[in-house]
């Protein structure tokens, strides 16, 4: 049987005006997306690096300031948290970064893979820059025009060791000796990998401590007494995991196209033999 | 009873049992906050555009702050219910922090009952168009009187497209019989949400040539104006910023074929392709009115621009089909379970908190209840599996307000002199 479809320009033109527009997510995540610094409709920042997924959420949240992630070579669309940096449990000078400050965040005029974030407060002003370097490797800054007394928070659920430490010799919150350069290894509970990461430390702290948490380590915290301190991030997963990624977030802008023409076709469909239908009803009427 | 006079008391009766227990929080609390502003004296678009620039200066983007960016006169609908309400329960604070995109903090017992007056207007014009409707076919006012999303529309979230529609359909009632005045006037009102402002072409258009009642017809819209004129005097900038650089500037999205948009997390790259479809709406509505604008019956007139306003103007919000929804059950042409698309996206796109608050808050149960259902809902629309059927819909209704555009294009014509 030969089934013929007429269909009314105006709803050729419109069916086509759908399909096309149904590619802007693709076209943008593989032109535009990459390498830069974009703002959300919330406030919030992202950036995705050929390896690396950063998240510097809106003033009007103290998590992930930044959240780095990693895109597993296994599965390039996911992403997995390396390390988070948090407003809501970091101070400066006794103050805390989420509740004691206003903060006016923006793209730095020299460079779209540097984010820098004001926090302002009476006598006391403090810069955080969140830098994505093209040697892979994010740079987490921060800077004050006097020393400033910091105790900074990083989490991570879970790190099964840090700096050698594992939970089987800490029970309990520890002081680690003394470094600039904290490595650590964790186990992804998503797609059960393995991953390490390490944080490069500009200037020596006067404390590293590490905290337990069921199994592992949720966080690693820094205290420093300076004007300035960077901590350079950088990890990758295992190239093997027990359990296959099977949908993802950054997935959409594929499956987008794909819903777009399913409809048009069920439309077309539906109207012509909606129509063939209605003939035949008023036919077998008359 | 006369049947018109029961069908309106049942469709009273039905909303005024849901009301307290429902709303959306992000709507009433910005008719809430707004009332309350006003009734001190305040100036409604200055708090506006004050988060804006805070917003703005904050985050270094062109984002808005969506509180009450509507035409003056919406609030004097509101007022006096408010008032009444601060009668019996004083001035304190009961909804505090609705205007945010996160939990408000609601104060029992006076909660449920502001919402319920504050959804008095919005119920009195559900009715009055169950009235109106009832006049001249009962089996459609019934249809409004029960359809789901109306009452949902109205009786649960507290919208109040209801306003824009009776007003809208008033118009086209004493259009019709000629009173040129008061259409003009009741279309001024209708201006209160501002998207049926793409009428105002098909009205004049209609009129040209007959200068008395053009006249008449502008007059009645102007004194609709005087508050916006007030405005422009008083807080130009403001009110400019609120009213038309956020209205001209939002990005698209809705239950239309644009909400891939949210998928694209960069606001600059989504406000420039939302002007897209803003372009083709021009040339769509020139079109439209000069191949068709004296020739079509008023009715399918209306309707078809509309239609391709819902179609290409760039936001498309679950709510704004009630504003058009008693002319589509007057048009023999039209097909009245249209409804069913944004009433399936209500439930796509809203959290829990969007609605189901006060009454899932009322008690520690319903609280663990509701955590469940949202914690869920969250998780679904994180992993993007809501935004796939939410994307669907869209575009099912884009393409079935074009099939109804489409058919109302083919009415009779009309020989206008």
């Amino acid at each position: 049987m030969r089934v013929t479809l007429k269909i009314p320009i105006v709803t050729t033109f419109f069916l086509a005006y759908v399909i096309a527009l149904s590619f802007i997510p693709l076209a943008h995540q593989t032109f535009v997306a990459q390498s830069s610094w974009l703002g959300y409709g919330t406030g919030a920042y992202a950036f995705q690096s050929p390896t690396y997924f950063v998240l510097f959420n809106d003033p009007y949240d103290g998590s992930s300031k930044p959240n780095i992630h990693v895109n597993p070579t296994f599965a390039p669309n996911e992403r997995i948290s390396l390390v988070e940096f948090s407003d809501w449990t970091s101070y400066v000078n006794g103050f805390n970064l989420f509740n004691d400050f206003n903060v006016t965040m923006n793209i730095s005029k020299t460079s779209r893979s540097r984010l820098e974030a004001t926090y302002t407060r009476p006598g006391l002003v403090v810069h955080k820059f969140v830098d994505v370097s093209a040697a892979g490797q994010v740079i987490v800054g921060l800077q004050t025009s006097k020393e400033m007394v910091a105790h900074i928070e990083m989490w991570k659920w879970l790190m099964t060791s840090i700096n050698g430490f594992t939970i089987q010799d800490t029970l309990k919150p520890k002081l680690i000796p003394i470094t600039q350069r904290i490595n650590f290894t964790f186990r992804d509970q998503t797609f059960l990998t393995s991953g390490g990461g390490s944080i490069e430390l500009s200037r020596v702290p006067n404390q590293i401590e590490v905290w337990p948490f069921e199994g592992g380590f949720n966080r690693v915290t820094v205290d420093f007494i300076n004007s300035e301190m960077t901590f350079t991030v950088s990890g990758t997963t295992a190239n093997t995991q027990q359990k296959s990624p099977i949908w993802n977030y950054t997935d959409l802008p594929y499956a987008l196209p794909i819903i777009a023409v399913t409809v048009a076709s069920l439309y077309l469909l539906v109207e012509h033999y909606g129509r063939k239908g209605k003939d035949h009803t008023r036919r077998s009427r008359s | 009873m006369e049947g018109r006079v029961k069908i309106t008391l049942a469709a009273l009766a039905v909303r005024l049992a849901i009301a307290p227990f429902f709303m959306h929080s992000g709507d009433m609390g910005s008719i809430y906050e707004s009332s309350r502003i006003a009734l001190s004296g305040g100036n409604l678009y200055d708090f506006v555009y004050q988060q804006t620039l805070q917003m703005q200066h904050a985050t270094g983007l062109p984002i808005f702050f969506e509180g009450y960016a509507y035409h003056p006169l919406l609030i004097y609908f509101f007022i006096p219910f408010y008032w009444l309400f601060t009668l019996i329960a004083g001035n304190s604070p009961v909804i505090i922090g609705g205007h945010y995109p996160s939990l408000p903090v609601l104060i029992y017992p006076w909660s449920p009952l502001v919402i319920m007056m504050l959804k008095i207007p919005i119920i009195l014009a559900d009715v009055a168009i169950v009235y109106l409707l009832a006049g001249s076919d009962l089996k459609k006012a019934r249809y409004y009187a029960f359809c789901p999303y109306i009452v949902f529309i109205s009786a649960v979230w507290g919208m109040f497209d209801a306003i824009v529609a009776v007003f809208l359909l008033l118009s086209y009632l004493t259009f019709t019989k000629k009173s040129h005045f008061l259409a003009g006037f009741c279309f001024g009102i209708s201006l209160v949400k501002l998207y049926t402002v793409v009428l105002l072409p098909l009205f004049v258009i209609r009129l040209l040539g007959r200068w008395r009642a053009l006249g008449e017809f502008l007059l009645g819209l102007l004194i609709t104006l005087v508050p916006v004129a007030y405005y422009m005097i008083v807080s130009p900038d403001t009110f400019w910023n609120v009213l038309v650089i956020f209205q001209g500037t939002r990005v698209m999205g809705g239950v239309n074929l644009y909400n891939f948009i949210w998928t694209v997390m960069d606001v600059h790259f989504d406000l420039q392709v939302s002007r897209i479809p803003n372009i083709l709406l021009l040339v769509g509505i020139a079109y439209l009115l000069l191949r068709h604008g004296r020739k079509l019956p008023m009715l399918e007139a209306m309707l078809a621009i509309m239609f391709l306003s819902f179609l290409f103007g760039k936001v498309l919000n679950e709510q704004f089909l009630v504003s058009i929804f008693p002319l589509i059950l007057l048009c023999k042409k039209c097909d009245r379970r249209l409804w069913i698309a944004p009433f399936a996206f209500i439930f796509l796109r809203s959290p829990f908190y969007y609605f189901a608050i006060p009454i899932l808050w009322a008690s520690p149960y319903f609280y663990d209840l509701y955590f469940q259902a949202d914690t869920l809902w969250k998780s679904l629309q994180t992993g993007g599996y809501l935004l796939m059927p939410m994307y669907a819909v869209g575009v099912a209704f884009s393409l079935l307000l074009l099939y109804n555009l489409l058919q109302v294009l083919k009415a009779p014509r009309l020989k206008l002199v």
